[in-house]
């Protein structure tokens, strides 16, 4: 239960091999619409239109790690599995806040729980149909969840059903175990229970996760089964695949046996959708205002100067860009171990500066906004509130540092260690700004660069490592598997997460209030504890053991020919299960 | 990457000794090899330039940190938030910054480029004098010796011109811990990074060692000294190594830019000095694997000039070097 979501951030392109840019989706004769304003997107449904038929393109700067919906862990793919896959729960389609409401999908209503909140059941649809014109029942629901624990053929994703489900830590999915995973039951044909090893108020959310797509056994063992299912993953959702040629291109057409009626979450608007693989960052920007291609998939943003200096100048091109906060945080984590006096670790918060912070991530627009609070504004929960004028005076104020230094007894300043990953321009940027500007109070601060691949294993995320190198402040960031606090709080700052490797709660927060706040919201129901997140949220921020950043934010550039967009706040990108061509 | 540099010999035309003549009044007296050398150097402008050039980059390097303002000062109201770059024409060119300021950070651009001139100075030079070290020790016994060991030097240079030195050094500075060895951070760093540098670019050296120790072998004084009982080391050091004097200091200049262009490539590939510490190279990768480039095209301007002047003065000053004290070679 420890991944990250990883983002395809500061995609850098590697791939020398260009896919020649499909000439799809353009100039199609579409009436004129009312002229798109810059974030429209954000809160409204831009170029609202049911009109069907076109190709469109999605370019990818890299490949995904699968498109296997069992075997994936970026952000992009659970996004655009809605396209061929149907989940128990999924988030609401719709603009603004609303779209991190989760919504029954195969199920016909959240789970229903029993037995001390360790039984959750769900009621199936009983009209949906895979692809082939199969009958979707819980039984391939139950088959579908089973394969995601085949970590041996399938090995990303994430791990949520091993750790919550009874006997889920030694299950070893179908193809070693074919008896299957006692532990979810399928009374009958539209029924299915999970029982788990210790209530878990989030299970809805977790059950929206591609993990939870219906598989037919029969499918998996056939022509593309195990490994190669990625070639021709089974569809439920709107679009079918009818070609993959791996790390180049693949396609999907449309499925005649699913109905809107049974999901109406998504769209069946084109007629075909090519996502070409391995395209250079600078073709897909390029493609994009140009009109050769409809979406960036990685969502991550355009990257190119000169594209991105046209959309943040020009007057037309503005007003066909969105810059949605993504619910990525920046964090510096201030061990508490290293730094265990309060009061010197409120000098850090008040004497960094933000501004040349933000700065170093690219300013207000590519790189965040400041931030004050753990959760990002995406998340349901988030209350703003700032302690540590971060928002109020962003440059630092060195005047309530220098009394906390008094507090802390270190009048003159102190010394620490700041990891980072210096393979990361961003994050050496910003190390050098908190340098910097610490430098102003007195505290020293020594910068210690290590390689991204094994920082959260060997160096940030050890906390022998940590105790040993005096690694006082440590960067990272986060993005929640789900929008909620949960899925951002409780891996930085829940005191049972601290574990010797891979470690997440980074400044070690080990609080006997936080942790009950954390025991609470395991008993109550997800609407009930988003007023349970901000208090943890202020609890954290008031013993100073993280410093934000920046709430990330990307640059996307809405195509105008696109219909139905939106940023889909969930996802912190377009939202790709309803896409139209004009 | 680290091969001296051919270049043509291109120095203006040296007038012959004989046309020199002694003041009227004065007795003309016998030159030595050194004033003559002296003299012909004196009258290549070209060299002149460069090495005049050289020196006061040196003294910029030394003293110059101590007259410019602090690197490390953030300005984040000279640039622009949005785009990043720096506030008005030519990268925020202003009186209180000469030469503008850094995009993202604001910081002033003349101290960073100054305070990044002994950075590459130092590597350059240090590991310049351990590659002479190396190859000057293996060219003499290679070249004296000959036979089997000649053979083995030989095949040794061979390895170490064949190595593909770009991916080493990535991958043994991406390794080294932050501590090693008694040393931390910066000096840690600059030292491994000679200790490459110098390590593989002696071969360069050690070849054109041997073959001016072949030829020399063979000539009178060596047979001279050897029948009065001279034997290897003594021959080695008391009688060829000052013969050998010439091209080792023209080769050891031609080495010492290639050498700064190495620094500035592993800078540049995120593996040279740790930040803030600014290096040329370092400050060019930014500019153009970030993109800033195209926002500031005075960010990859400054440091781009920076190295190529000091490369160009050094490669000057030797060959201007090399005519002078061997104009066989002309």
């Amino acid at each position: 239960m420890t991944r990250r979501k990883i983002f395809g951030l500061g995609a850098v392109t590697a791939a020398a091999a260009l896919t020649l840019a499909a000439c799809g989706g353009s100039s199609s004769g579409g009436g004129s619409t009312a002229k798109a304003s810059f974030n429209q997107g954000l809160t409204s449904v831009v170029n609202s239109s049911s009109h069907t038929g076109g190709t469109m393109t999605f370019d990818l700067s890299s490949t995904p790690d699968s498109t296997d919906y069992d075997n994936t862990y970026y952000a992009y793919m659970w996004n655009f599995v809605r396209l061929y896959s149907m989940q128990l729960m999924t988030y609401k389609s719709c603009p603004g806040a609303c779209g991190n409401t989760l919504v029954p999908q195969l199920a016909t209503g959240p789970g229903q729980v029993t037995d001390n909140g360790l039984t959750w059941t769900y009621h199936i649809k009983p009209n949906v149909h895979f692809e082939n014109g199969d009958l979707v029942t819980s039984k391939d629901v139950k088959y579908g969840i089973e394969r995601s624990f085949a970590k041996d053929v399938l090995p990303n994703g994430p791990n949520y059903y091993s750790a919550l489900l009874v006997g889920g830590s030694s299950y070893k999915g179908p193809y070693k175990n074919p008896a299957g995973l006692d532990s979810i039951a399928t009374p009958d044909s539209t029924t299915i229970v999970f029982h788990l090893v210790q209530p878990f108020s989030d299970f809805d959310y977790v059950v929206a996760i591609p993990q939870s797509s219906p598989v037919e056994q029969s499918w998996d063992t056939g022509k593309y089964g195990g490994a190669n299912f990625q070639l021709h993953p089974e569809s439920t959702g709107p679009y079918a695949f009818s070609a993959y040629t791996l790390n180049k291109q693949f396609t999907l057409v449309k499925n005649t046996h699913w109905s809107a009626a049974t999901d109406p979450e998504a769209k069946q608007l084109v007629d075909k959708i090519v996502v070409n693989l391995n395209v250079s960052q600078n073709q897909i920007d390029n493609n994009l205002v140009s009109n050769f291609a409809d979406v960036d998939m990685s969502g991550t943003g355009v990257q190119t100067a000169a594209v991105r200096d046209k959309l943040l100048t020009n007057a037309t091109q503005h007003a066909d860009a969105d810059n949605p906060i993504n619910g990525f945080g920046r964090f510096v984590y201030i061990n508490e171990k290293v730094i265990p006096n309060v009061h010197c670790r409120e000098a850090i918060e008040f004497a960094a500066n933000k501004t040349t912070l933000q700065n170093a991530w690219g300013g207000p627009v590519v790189g965040g906004a400041i931030a004050s609070t753990v959760m990002p504004p995406t998340v349901s929960g988030y209350q703003q509130f700032d302690l540590y004028k971060a928002v109020s005076q962003p440059s630092g104020d060195a005047t309530d540092a220098k009394a906390q230094l008094q507090q802390c007894g270190q009048a003159s300043g102190f010394s620490t260690g700041l990891a980072y990953r210096s393979d990361r321009p961003q994050e050496t940027a910003a190390a050098q700004a908190l340098q910097a500007s610490l430098a102003q109070v007195g505290i020293k601060v020594t910068l210690n660069g290590y390689t991204s691949g094994k920082y959260y294993t060997n160096f940030a995320g050890d906390p022998a490592y940590v105790h040993a190198h005096s690694l006082g402040l440590d960067m990272g960031g986060w993005g929640p598997d789900w929008p909620d606090g949960y899925g951002f709080l409780d891996y930085l700052t829940n005191g049972a997460t601290i574990s010797p490797a891979g470690n997440t709660n980074i400044a070690e927060v080990n609080d006997p209030a936080v942790n009950s706040l954390f025991a609470q919201a395991g008993k109550g129901t997800i609407s009930q504890n988003v007023a349970i997140w901000p208090q943890i949220d202020k609890a954290v921020m008031q013993q100073a053991a993280i410093l934000p950043m920046v709430y990330q934010k990307v640059l996307l550039y809405r195509n105008p020919n696109l219909t139905n967009v939106y940023v889909d706040k969930a996802f912190g990108m377009y939202n790709y299960a309803v896409l139209g061509l004009k | 990457m680290a091969a001296p540099l051919e270049v043509s010999p291109v120095g203006t035309e040296v007038a012959p000794e004989a046309v020199v003549t002694g003041l009227a009044g004065q007795q003309i007296e016998g030159r030595s090899l050194g004033q003559i050398a002296w003299l012909r150097l004196r009258r290549d402008r070209v060299a002149m330039a460069g090495g005049v050039f050289v020196i006061l980059l040196i003294v910029v390097a030394v003293i110059g940190p101590f007259l410019v303002q602090n690197p490390n000062i953030y300005h984040p109201n000279l640039i622009n938030s949005t785009l990043q770059g720096p506030n008005g024409a030519f990268g925020g060119l202003s009186l209180a910054h000469p030469l503008g300021v850094e995009p993202q950070t604001g910081r002033d651009m003349l101290a960073r480029v100054v305070d990044g001139a002994w950075v590459s100075l130092l590597i350059g030079f240090l590991s310049t004098v351990l590659a002479v070290v190396i190859g000057v020790f293996f060219g003499l016994i290679a070249g004296y010796f000959g036979g089997w060991l000649d053979n083995l030097i030989g095949r040794l240079m061979d390895v170490f011109l064949a190595f593909p030195l770009l991916v080493f050094a990535l991958a043994l500075v991406g390794v080294i811990p932050t501590t090693a060895f008694g040393l931390s951070g910066n000096t840690l760093r600059m030292s491994i990074l000679i200790f490459i540098i110098g390590f593989f670019s002696w071969p360069y050296m050690g070849r054109i060692i041997r073959g001016q120790v072949l030829s020399l072998r063979e000539r009178e004084f060596v047979d001279a000294a050897r029948s009065l009982g001279g034997r290897g080391p003594y021959i080695l050091v008391r009688e060829l190594l000052p013969n050998l004097w010439g091209p080792i200091l023209v080769y050891a200049t031609l080495l010492i830019p290639t050498n700064i262009l190495f620094e500035a490539a592993l800078s540049y590939l995120g593996v040279g000095i740790i930040p803030p510490q600014p290096s040329w190279g370092a400050m060019l990768s930014n500019a153009v694997l970030n993109g800033y480039y195209y926002i500031d095209p005075m960010y990859m301007v400054i440091p781009g000039l920076a190295i190529f002047l000091t490369v160009m003065a050094f490669n000057l000053f030797g060959d201007g070097l090399r005519d002078a004290l061997d104009p066989k070679t002309r």
